[in-house]
């Protein structure tokens, strides 16, 4: 039983971190049509940024919120600067192929990623460093048994949930909102509709870039900081993201807990070094059994 | 007056309008006819700025067109309703009916929900179905969705592309007359690209047939109507 409910609480507390990394791949894939895989790459430069801010004496809050605005202002840069320009039919009209033109940005954020993981280790050694939470990481007792959830987890599991209420409601309920999924949905339709689509193709991707900032904060206290550390984190949440249906936030959500809660299962029940094939396994079912995602393009029926 | 002059739209090799030009009078129905690929539809989207020409000019109300971006079109009072019913399935009536206004939001806060309320009273259907995702509308309705959503724009030129497309005929005639209504009371300029030039030459005030991407006829739309020779050389009936 113990064992049971610590791998709940910590699934809970992973998952939520992997919700948002899926969360942020899943609005790029939906506003842009790009899998942005340098996505943890900014997420790791603004947190960087942030360990540096708070071991040169800055509070952690002001750290936290740097990085947060560094990752949307970085987001938005690699729009306007590479991924729009890119995207630019005439310029690329010399491709015969439409496939081949549709993996340019995909080749472009796989660039993105390399160049900032070589210009963070230039900048910050490419040694692992620590980086601190805001709240004690030492497990909640449970009669006499200490658990593997602490303050720090209900952190985490709080401002994901607070953010994830917040993005859902902005992008039901306000103009802009409304205008990102139109542009997200059908570019056309938009721009008949006066919707500036460019604008709102680079405002999915400072969102993008503020939320994966924000999963690089909350993972970092864990699992520490180097320009590797969070590849597998965007492996895990490209897998939560895939499992949920790649073009659905809801779904993005669902697969980020879903996923954690495996890995967390897998590795209290079993063996760690289980973990990596088990998401293969959840991954690989998905496909075979429901290759569109869990709510994936669910296309509207007449009645 | 929206003004085409020697307007050219090609895709790679392929010359889609070859030097098209003719005029379309304010507050009157233009109707463009002409067979399957004449280059009606290409006409519209370059007007609208989906396609870019390459040589020629548009101007509306004495204003060119040319260079400016398909939002900023619809920001100058250019509507533009493509082929298919173009709606956005996976967002509801009444979603897809602000998003046509989202732009006016800031400006004129008031007119906004006027343009919708409007809306609901010239297509009932609509409202009923308010909340709804247009995926689950019929034909007739998404093209009064369509409609809707290019008028909340508040346009003074509708571009109409193939309304009538695949629709029963009650349907076609229900549109077509609250286009036709709307463009006598409001005032509204009307470009109706239609394939079934009947219907089209039936309501509208002018003509213009198109084949092969150009201009081969440009008369009130009551002489094309009877001009026999005409529609059986281009239109086959």
């Amino acid at each position: 039983m113990d064992t049971f409910l610590a791998a709940l609480f910590s699934g809970t507390s992973r998952g939520a971190i992997y919700a948002l990394v899926a969360l942020g791949l899943v609005i790029v894939w939906r506003g842009a049509g790009v899998v942005n895989f340098a996505q943890m790459g900014q997420a790791m430069f603004s947190t960087y940024i942030a360990s540096t801010l708070i071991s040169n004496g800055y509070s952690y809050w002001l750290g936290f919120v740097v990085a947060i605005i560094v990752g949307a202002a970085m987001g938005s840069l690699l729009d306007i600067l590479v991924l729009r320009p890119l995207s630019n039919k005439k310029k690329t009209e010399f491709l015969s192929s439409e496939s081949i033109r549709a993996a340019i940005p995909v080749i472009a954020s796989l660039g993105i990623l390399g160049a900032l993981q070589a210009l963070a280790g230039i900048i910050w050694a490419a040694e692992e460093r620590g980086f601190p939470a805001p709240y004690p990481q030492e497990g909640f007792t449970i009669a006499n048994n200490v658990m593997p959830f602490t303050s720090f987890d209900v952190f985490v599991i709080g401002i994901v949930l607070t953010t994830l209420l917040m993005t859902s409601l902005f992008f039901q309920k306000t103009g802009v909102g409304l205008a990102m999924r139109a542009t997200a949905l059908n570019q056309e339709v938009a721009k008949l509709s006066g919707i500036r689509t460019n604008f709102t193709r680079t405002l999915s991707w400072a969102f993008s870039g503020a939320a994966s900032s924000l999963a690089g904060l909350l993972i970092t206290p864990t699992s520490n900081l180097s320009p590797n550390t969070l590849d597998l984190v965007l492996i895990i949440g490209f897998t939560a993201a895939v499992v949920g249906g790649l073009d659905s936030p809801v779904g993005a959500v669902i697969g980020g807990f879903l996923v954690g809660m495996v890995i967390s299962f897998v590795s209290f029940y079993g063996s760690p070094e289980d973990v990596f094939l088990s998401i293969l396994a959840v991954l690989l079912l998905v496909l075979i059994i429901r290759p569109r995602g869990i709510l994936g393009a669910k296309d509207a029926r007449r009645v | 007056m929206l003004e085409v002059k020697n307007l050219v739209t090609s895709f790679g090799s392929v010359i889609a309008l070859d030097g098209v030009s003719f005029m379309a009078a304010e507050s009157k129905i233009t109707t463009v006819i002409g067979a399957n690929g004449a280059g009606k539809s290409t006409l519209l989207r370059t007007i609208s700025g989906l396609e870019t020409p390459s040589s020629g000019s548009i101007s509306w109300l004495g204003k060119s067109l040319l260079g400016m971006r398909p939002e900023n079109i619809v920001r100058a009072g250019i509507a533009h309703v493509p082929e298919g019913h173009s709606v956005i399935s996976e967002l509801t009536v009444e979603e897809n009916i602000s998003m046509g206004s989202l732009f006016r939001r800031r400006k004129f806060k008031g007119d906004v929900l006027a343009a919708q309320t409007e809306m609901f009273e010239l297509f009932p259907r609509l409202k009923e179905r308010r909340n709804q995702l247009a995926g689950t509308l019929s034909g007739g309705e998404r093209q009064m969705l369509a409609i809707s959503r290019a008028l909340v724009s508040r346009p003074k030129l509708l571009l109409l592309d193939e309304p009538s497309l695949g629709l029963a005929p009650l349907v076609v005639e229900q549109i077509i007359d609250t286009i036709n209504i709307l463009c006598r009371t409001t005032g509204l300029t009307v470009l109706l690209v239609e394939q079934n030039a009947n219907t089209a030459l039936g309501v509208a005030d002018h003509g213009v047939l198109l084949a092969l991407g150009k201009v081969v006829a440009d008369r009130p739309a009551s002489e094309l109507k009877a001009d026999a020779t005409l529609r059986a050389a281009y239109l086959g009936y």
